[in-house]
């Protein structure tokens, strides 16, 4: 069996756990409920606020937004047509996919080790295939429940009035904008759950870790000195994936691709190495 | 009573004179589950063999230089008190511990060469939980699919596997559900998956009523010679019933090895256990062998030597095997059994009982 297959097995058995235990049917429910419920009042307030104000004027003041919030006129201009209520979703998702990620995986191979049920399995895949199916089980577990948050978003946005066309078409594209980035953070999540045996240290070790790169990347790097800092955090690279530029798109995929699997092949090297 | 010979230690090959042939199908080809042939392997001699391995936790020596061979279609025995190193060593077997030093392989394979030993290497771990959320038939059929049971074949496998634990009923009741017994029996099952050609067993009884561990044993029994086993317990008879062989480890270091025969020397003395003196002789209580024929006995020519253990209470006697025996034949210990009985009769001594050999329990006692 060629390693890819039990990569196969072992992602297919994370999707079912994840998404069938109590913690991934609340982890889900909290997700679809409170992140979509929190976009529909903001699209709401949204709609409220600017009731009386044109289809072309909202475009403008969406291009001035994203103008200033991108610094960049290109993609302020692409984003001006976009439906606001799908990029409040996007931000969202990328602002909380992280704490879905830590408590969705912080068992994931730690909780194996500490019960050493790890130990049925070793003995039948490798442990490189078996880490690597621990990864993508918790991102295509995460891409999931992101996947229905921003479904549910969609029927509410063309239900709100939204052009069905212009909803799946951006809303589709910022799904794809989410999996790069959270490829990453589920490679960090992995890589430190894999190191513990016992999955409330991982938990807090993640959300440690996780935070941290936040501090470096949103609040400690901003305009100071150690701006480069910023370039740890997976987040920022949502403008490149974004933008309507193929080279950025494609330098934002390498970028996060390359550093998820950068991440799981140092998983996989310490993984190999220790005893279970 | 006396010092008994010391066994050597490895690196000898523990026994030699096993003669246990190997399963067909490690010989050469052999008919896979879906009826298509397994790829050809090299024919193995040797299931397991451990070379000067030495696994060390920070300063701490767990396994100390420890060496021995299993042949193939043998079932041995990892012996030893609690920290003797047996669970140690059976964990760097499945590939769950990496030696520190020492090479081991298991059917000429490191155990971490997951490919080369898929399906055929079957693991029972000690202490290691069944996922609680799985279904019992989920779990296997995983465990199977990861074996490379081919789809349409892994629902039966997995219900005959568990039928063979006593289980079928089991299917679809969660493994967070099943008492210890089942879970065990459960944890037996995935271990027996595939019909794997090696399985390590580690205290496959431990925790269970006696009337479980009974069924379980007959299991290990019912396998013998289908496979090669190594059993690692505490339940020195259950290993003295069902293995051939086996190795004893007493503080990380093998301290004996041998067949079962060779350990317990059962090949070279009698226990005669003597029952409650007659009332003439009650008041020594057979003290110092009084009242006792030892004179008689040490005139029989097939008896080497005569010990009488005060505190067991037993008659022990040595003897040459294969030395020729004046009566006809070569001496055994049941020529030397019938000899010893008849004088100790002639006396109205009663029996209580006879062994052959010292037993396991007294030769690990004495080891370790």
């Amino acid at each position: 069996m060629n390693p890819l297959a039990e990569i196969s097995l072992v992602v297919q058995r994370e999707l079912r756990k994840n998404l069938r235990s109590v913690k991934g049917i609340i982890l889900t429910a909290l997700s679809i409920f409170g992140g979509t419920g929190t976009a529909l009042l903001a699209v709401q307030a949204f709609h409220r606020e600017f009731a009386n104000v044109s289809a072309e004027e909202i475009r403008i003041g969406q291009q001035e937004l994203f103008t200033k919030v991108y610094k960049d006129p290109v993609m302020g201009s692409y984003m001006s047509t976009a439906p606001l209520s799908l990029v409040f979703m996007l931000e969202l998702t990328i602002w909380l996919a992280p704490l879905l990620i830590a408590l969705s995986s912080f068992d994931a191979i730690s909780g194996d080790i500490q019960h050493r049920t790890v130990r049925y399995w070793t003995v039948r895949t490798r442990r490189v295939s078996y880490y690597a199916g621990k990864f993508f089980g918790v991102w295509a577990t995460v891409s999931t429940i992101v996947l229905a948050m921003d479904l549910c978003m969609w029927i509410a946005a063309i239900v709100k009035g939204e052009p069905a066309g212009a909803t799946l078409s951006w809303g589709i594209r910022f799904w794809l904008v989410t999996l790069p980035i959270s490829a990453v953070w589920c490679a960090i999540a992995t890589l430190v759950g894999s190191l513990f045996r016992t999955p409330i240290l991982s938990l807090l070790v993640t959300l440690a870790a996780f935070f941290a790169i936040w501090l470096f990347g949103f609040a400690i790097a901003r305009g100071a000195e150690v701006a480069w800092l910023t370039y740890v955090y997976p987040n920022r690279y949502d403008v490149m994936l974004l933008s309507p530029r193929v080279e950025n798109v494609g330098g934002g995929l390498g970028i996060c691709l390359g550093a998820a699997a950068a991440l799981t092949a140092a998983g996989v090297a310490l993984f190999q190495r220790r005893d279970i | 009573m006396s010092e008994s010979p010391e066994i050597a230690p490895p690196p000898a090959p523990p026994y030699p004179e096993a003669k246990l042939e190997p399963k067909p199908e490690v010989a050469g080809e052999a008919a896979s589950l879906d009826g298509t042939k397994k790829k050809k392997r090299k024919p193995v001699e040797i299931a397991v063999r451990l070379v000067k391995v030495t696994k060390k936790f920070g300063a701490k020596v767990a396994v100390d230089d420890v060496s021995f061979t299993v042949k193939m279609g043998s079932v041995y025995g990892l012996i030893g008190p609690n920290g003797a190193g047996k669970t140690t060593t059976f964990s760097m077997l499945a590939g769950f511990l990496q030696p520190t030093m020492g090479q081991v392989e298991v059917l000429g394979h490191a155990p971490t060469q997951v490919d080369e030993l898929r399906s055929r290497l079957g693991v029972l771990p000690q202490d290691a939980l069944l996922p609680a959320q799985d279904k019992v038939g989920e779990f296997l059929r995983h465990a199977a699919r990861l074996q490379n049971i081919p789809p349409d074949k892994v629902d039966a496998e997995v219900r005959d596997v568990l039928a063979e634990v006593d289980g079928k009923e089991w299917y679809d009741l969660r493994c967070g559900s099943l008492s210890h017994g089942m879970a065990k029996r459960v944890a037996l099952a995935q271990a027996l998956l595939g019909d794997p050609d090696v399985v390590l067993l580690d205290e496959p009884t431990a925790g269970l009523d006696p009337k479980v561990a009974y069924e379980v044993r007959q299991l290990i029994k019912g396998r013998k010679k289908r496979c090669t086993m190594i059993v690692s317990s505490h339940n020195l008879q259950e290993l003295e019933e069902v293995c051939d062989a086996a190795a004893i480890l007493d503080r990380g270091r093998v301290v004996a090895s041998g067949t079962i025969s060779e350990l317990t020397a059962a090949s070279e003395e009698v226990h005669f256990k003597l029952g409650r003196p007659p009332a003439g002789v009650a008041a020594t209580g057979y003290r110092d062998g009084s009242g006792l024929p030892l004179a008689a006995i040490r005139e029989l020519p097939i008896v080497k030597r005569v010990e009488f253990d005060e505190e067991r209470r037993e008659i022990v006697c040595y003897f040459d095997r294969g030395a020729p025996d004046p009566r006809g034949g070569a001496i055994d210990a049941e020529s030397v059994i019938e000899a010893v009985l008849w004088v100790l009769l002639n006396h109205r001594i009663r029996i209580a009982g006879v062994t052959k050999g010292r037993g396991l329990e007294q030769r690990v006692m004495e080891l370790t």
